[in-house]
């Protein structure tokens, strides 16, 4: 067992946001939560990343409890990305750079081929964040997961500014490996079709 | 020295006369700040009276103990000042604010009496209490603004901060970017300040010694290594800030605690 909530509940300023909420991830499994805007969904992998902790219930995460020194090594595993995703500030690469910074991402390599693989010029790394636009932003974001060569992905909405060939390619990238464990939020079908498991929140 | 021209008690009150002005101003154009005048003028007299005599008699007493005793006062009211300007929680600041205040202002301070001046005492009362009045007075915003700037960041940039913990940051990671701006934010505009010395206006310390019969040069030395060491002072007591607050002020998660800010509950 790779990730497992039991009997999740939390609240926010006094609203139920999840109630016993379970779910078992498997090693290698490819799960997308859907379910209505606001029903929790973005909670869930902000909880595994412990943003935030839960009120009661347990988060397992390689058989052992989400406690402080089990989170700062979760984090070190786990691939985030999300459609509120801050970089930063500075130009492309001095973001990469800076995440590079990172004792745990010293070996983080070079994003030329992702580029070209996402239809960036690499141009783009000399740019400022702020001159992109949503959707080149939401690119870099995804390279830099997978830069981090992790191999558990927690994805929120991603392609939401992604045409439809950038979004299939994305999908692909993620739902297609072997090895990685995979947990996406999105509303589009693409993502619905290719998904192991798909998890339904009410 | 001769020391500057005395102010007799009766053209004093001649000086406050002048409050006239300012109070007419108000009047006429109904600003309502004639309480405020008043008040602050007032206080000015009573605060300034207190400390002349008890200054009469530290200079004169020269004691070791008294001095300390005084300038850990003035670090008191110093901490007192930074808190209260900000939006931080007094509990968790208190403390590391004082310390380094008190850090920064004695270590400069010896280190200024001894090989800047060349005292024969580095303690002499006169010198620590109005070097140290002068090192605690300037790096005071310096130290509101860093270290509002630091945590007010955070907070405003969540998302940002959240990110560098999914990217596997530690929390000295994680709050990099955040300690460089609050220490830019700070140390920028006292740059500023050292580079117009002189042009702008003279300095305080600078009227007061020529006033009190030193030469100009004798002046502007002092005055060259005083913003110097006011620069240094600064620089040590927010680093030492950051680094002491940051300890304490971020659950074992490495979340800010929301507690940190006073207004905390109303959000």
């Amino acid at each position: 067992m790779m990730i497992d909530f039991n009997k999740v509940n939390l609240k926010y300023k006094n609203k139920t946001i999840l109630k016993e909420f379970s779910l078992k991830i498997e090693k290698g499994d490819k799960i997308l939560l859907y379910g209505k805007s606001g029903i929790g969904k973005s909670t869930i992998l902000r909880l595994l990343l412990s943003f935030i902790s839960p009120d009661s219930g347990n988060i397992i995460y390689k058989g052992k409890p989400l406690t402080p020194e089990i989170a700062w090594q979760a984090r070190k595993e786990i691939a985030y990305v999300s459609q509120d995703t801050d970089l930063g500030e500075g130009t492309v690469q001095e973001i990469i750079d800076e995440i590079r910074s990172f004792k745990t991402n010293k070996n983080l390599s070079d994003p030329i081929q992702l580029l070209k693989e996402f239809s960036l010029d690499r141009n783009i790394l000399k740019k400022n964040i702020t001159e992109l636009s949503g959707g080149e932003r939401q690119r870099i974001a995804i390279i830099i997961a997978l830069l981090l060569k992790r191999d558990i992905f927690l994805l929120d909405e991603l392609t939401s500014s992604l045409d439809s060939a950038l979004k299939k390619k994305v999908i692909e990238k993620f739902f297609g490996r072997n090895d990685a464990t995979v947990i996406a939020i999105s509303h589009d079908p693409g993502w619905k079709e290719k998904a192991k498991k798909v998890v339904r929140l009410r | 020295m001769s020391g500057a021209q005395d102010i007799s008690w009766f053209s004093l009150g001649y000086c406050l006369l002048l409050v006239v002005i300012p109070l007419a101003v108000s009047w006429y154009l109904r600003l309502k700040l004639s309480k405020e005048i008043i008040v602050s003028v007032i206080r000015m007299i009573t605060q300034l009276f207190l400390v002349g005599i008890f200054l009469v008699y530290i200079f004169d007493l020269d004691n070791l103990w008294l001095t300390f005793a005084w300038l850990m006062m003035m670090v008191l009211f110093a901490t007192h000042s930074v808190i209260s300007k900000s939006k931080l929680c007094w509990r968790c600041f208190l403390f590391p604010t004082m310390l380094s205040f008190a850090v920064a202002t004695v270590t400069v301070l010896l280190y200024f009496n001894g090989l800047v001046i060349r005292l024969d005492n580095i303690f002499e009362a006169k010198y620590i209490i109005a070097l140290a009045g002068m090192l605690l007075g300037n790096s005071l915003r310096g130290n509101i603004i860093g270290v509002n700037s630091f945590y007010d960041r955070i907070r405003r940039n969540e998302n940002r901060y959240l990110y560098r913990l999914s990217a596997g940051a530690t929390k000295f990671e994680a709050c990099l970017p955040y300690i460089r701006q609050g220490l830019k934010d700070a140390i920028l505009p006292m740059t500023a300040t050292v580079a117009t010395m002189g042009i702008v206006a003279l300095p305080g310390m600078m009227t007061g010694q020529i006033l009190g019969g030193s030469s100009p040069m004798v002046a502007i030395k002092y005055q060259i290594a005083i913003m110097i060491a006011i620069l240094a002072a600064m620089t040590i007591s927010i680093t030492m800030s950051l680094a002491l607050t940051i300890r304490n002020n971020f659950d074992p998660y490495g979340r800010l605690r929301k507690e940190v800010f006073r207004d905390s509950k109303d959000r």
